[in-house]
């Protein structure tokens, strides 16, 4: 039978063991249990592991050892130094240190981030709403591009809390509403198929690589 | 109990056994229902189709790790053997640490069907940390940003990385993404907004519905959403001729359809339950 | 100077990405580049924020004997196996470095146990959510009102429409599905984009101005 004929191979007694830490996972269905709670420590752990040699061997070797010990560019040690400043968070007089090289890349990921978004999320995302020619060429397009148009102002109107909605503002925000379901509606529908895909996946796992009872 | 109750009160082990009993039978007894490719799905094929194998090479992000893979990883398998196929050039990188070794695992899977050799073919450029500036410093220079390969080998002794200076040289780009950082929170404001790069997605399906508006202005150039986007791609290569491998996602699309009646089934009961509880109230 | 020093970087670093966007002189250019490299060598360093977290908190658990001990020594062995393995048997199967990373045909190398062990654990991790949504939709999603029926409606035609069984329910079925997250969902979609986008900008702002300092941390230093 397949499954006992896999324990006569490495990658089969693998599979074995996959198997059962997905066994272990599933058995948190009928109630948290020592297997499942074995499982998920195991995995915390192992994802930390994995992290501390990607981290060397993808980054810190190439990127800092080589180029500042085997090349000598010692301009790195200045970013180098700034990043030890977070070992400050093991010495509880100098943890304040640790704000140091946050600081920087915050302020930094802040600066590039505002001309990006202005740029990808608004002005772009105007242009798309604009009409051009070529959504005028048909009726189906020019009416679409008339409901998206209605959409988003709508929409953006019913987010806008700084004032009282009543009278016609209050109209235009009820049409956003009816958009803003429809947009969750189907943000719930496709969050359905997300949640039903990594039940199948892991199915297939067990049905076919494991037990053998499915093919392709 | 009376029905409304009965009908909305369902015992949650019952439900359980119910879901687990709906996904498992198609597996044995398929039902063989193919459905359409969707025109964001058939953008995505059509661009791979379009790139020519003798220009730059087709960069793909794996920017996802072991928790989304049953919906991204069948997509990144599908893509590469398109690209393969095709005898075009793939660059792999990763923005999720934790997702670099699902880009390994799929190159070992996907490059021998093809005999493609490394570094001729195909190259792994690993993972870097800090998110935005990995994909701002691609934009400057992928040898600066990437100095080595996966492996540590210096990207200028690569050959087909010869000549690959940024994304100038790279016609076509798809993040497989399953949140932040991926196509919607980097690839799209840093490297489509600025650089122009022509950029495709896969996303998990929790955040397709997010992509539309950029696929409306043209910021994204198709996109493969969940898991049914996913079988799209596989079936568009299968049907092209490109590979004759196992289709997990469309085999998987049976039990799709039906879990999917079986929760509308489920919340129509509970709805029906409620409303006779609410009239039996009033 | 504790609070000072960080936010003083905070702004120079932000008002300098910000000017530097809009100036193309061969200078901005450098010192854009430059700082590209920079924030990916400091970033690497907040490893060092999560692994002390890890070690600590599980360490402590270990060391106190707590409720659940156990399972704290699963988790650091895990962690301390797979960085071994890891760091001393390198990236590459085929050219281990300091320690031999298979036995025979048994491989225990890091991307073996990446494969066989990290992913059946993560991709498992969320497997058993398709039953507690299919429980929690079940009891919790009512159609109360309008509103929520819209939503119920809207759900439906994008769950039965995006699947194949769809199209053999309804041959049009398919494509009111695609028109709903092409036309009424992107629209509203876009809408909250716009909004996000804002707030993004003004957080931003918020945080080069030091407006806002919740990651300076709590407490008086």
């Amino acid at each position: 039978m397949h499954v006992f004929q896999l324990l006569t191979t490495a990658q089969g007694i693998w599979i074995w063991i996959g198997a059962l830490l997905t066994l272990f996972i599933f058995s948190f269905l009928f109630g948290d249990n020592p297997l499942y709670k074995f499982a998920e420590h195991l995995y915390v752990g192992l994802s930390v592991g994995y992290m501390i040699a990607i981290y060397y061997w993808n980054f810190f070797k190439p990127d800092l050892i080589d180029p500042l010990f085997g090349q000598g560019r010692i301009i790195l040690l200045i970013p180098a130094l700034l990043g030890i400043c977070y070992f400050a968070v093991f010495i509880q007089k100098a943890s304040w240190a640790v704000r140091i090289p946050m600081g920087f890349v915050l302020g930094w990921g802040s600066g590039v981030a505002i001309p990006a978004i202005l740029q990808a999320n608004i002005i772009k995302q105007i242009q798309g709403s604009l009409f051009t020619t070529q959504m005028l060429a048909r009726w189906d397009t020019i009416v679409w591009n008339i409901i998206i148009l209605v959409g988003v102002i709508t929409t953006v109107v019913y987010f806008f809390f700084s004032r009282e909605q009543k009278g016609v503002f209050k109209t235009i925000s009820n049409i956003g509403i009816v958009y803003i379901m429809i947009g969750f509606g189907a943000s719930f529908g496709y969050t359905v198929m997300a949640r039903v895909s990594l039940l199948l996946g892991r199915l297939q796992f067990l049905l076919r690589d494991w037990l053998g009872v499915i093919q392709y | 109990m009376r029905l409304g109750e009965a009908l909305s009160k369902i015992d949650r082990r019952i439900v359980f056994a119910f879901m687990a009993l709906v996904v498992i039978v198609p597996f044995f007894l398929p039902l063989g229902i193919l459905g359409r490719v969707s025109r964001p799905a058939q953008q995505v094929f059509d661009a791979v189709e379009e790139l020519d194998p003798n220009e730059g090479p087709l960069l793909m992000s794996v920017d996802f790790d072991p928790q989304s893979m049953p919906e991204l990883y069948p997509m990144l398998t599908s893509v590469l053997r398109h690209a393969f196929a095709r005898d075009v050039r793939v660059v792999l990188m990763g923005l999720w640490v934790t997702g670099v070794g699902l880009g390994e695992q799929a190159l070992n899977e996907v490059a021998p069907e093809y005999d493609k050799v490394y570094g001729e073919d195909y190259v792994y450029l690993g993972w870097k940390p800090g998110f935005a500036a990995v994909v701002l410093g691609m934009g400057k220079s992928i040898p600066e940003t990437f100095p080595t390969d996966h492996y540590g080998t210096p990207l200028e002794s690569l050959p087909m990385m010869q000549g690959i200076r940024n994304f100038n040289q790279v016609p076509f780009a798809i993040s497989l993404s399953a949140g932040d950082p991926g196509a919607l929170t980097l690839w799209i404001p840093y490297v489509q907004s600025r650089f122009g790069q022509k950029l495709g997605a896969g996303m998990t399906a929790v955040s397709a519905a997010d992509a539309y508006p950029y696929l409306q202005s043209g910021q994204l150039t198709g996109m493969l959403g969940g898991m049914k986007g996913a079988a799209e791609y596989e079936y568009l290569v299968q049907q092209a001729g490109y590979s004759t491998a196992a289709m997990p996602a469309v085999q998987a699309m049976d039990s799709q359809s039906m879990a999917h009646l079986a929760i509308i089934l489920l919340i129509l009961l509970g709805n029906i339950g409620f409303v006779l509880t609410r009239k039996r109230r009033q | 100077m504790k609070q000072t020093i960080p936010r003083l970087l905070c702004l120079v670093a932000g008002l300098v990405m910000i000017v530097q966007f809009f100036i193309p002189h061969s200078i901005s250019e450098t010192v854009f580049a430059e700082s590209l490299r920079w924030v990916r060598i400091i970033s690497a360093f907040a490893l060092v924020l999560g692994v002390r977290s890890i070690v600590f908190h599980h360490g402590t658990k270990v060391r106190r004997k707590s409720s659940g001990w156990g399972y704290s020594v699963v988790t650091l062995v895990g962690m301390i196996v797979m960085a071994v393995v890891g760091l001393l048997g390198g990236v590459d199967p085929n050219a281990p470095k300091l320690i031999p990373t298979s036995i025979g045909t048994f491989s225990f190398h890091m991307q073996t146990l990446y494969e066989n062990l990290m992913v059946p654990l993560g991709a498992t991790m969320f497997a058993t959510l398709a039953f507690y949504m299919a429980s929690a939709a079940y009891r919790a999603f009512r159609a109360r009102n309008k509103e929520a029926t819209l939503l119920l409606i809207a759900a439906f035609v994008v769950m039965i429409g995006m699947v194949p069984i769809g199209s053999a329910i309804w041959p049009k079925l398919p494509d009111v599905a695609q028109w709903l997250l092409d036309v009424p969902s992107m629209a509203a979609k876009r809408g909250i984009l716009f909004g996000v986008a804002l707030g993004i900008i003004g957080t931003s702002l918020k945080i080069i101005l030091g407006i806002e300092r919740g990651w300076l941390g709590g407490g008086r230093s």
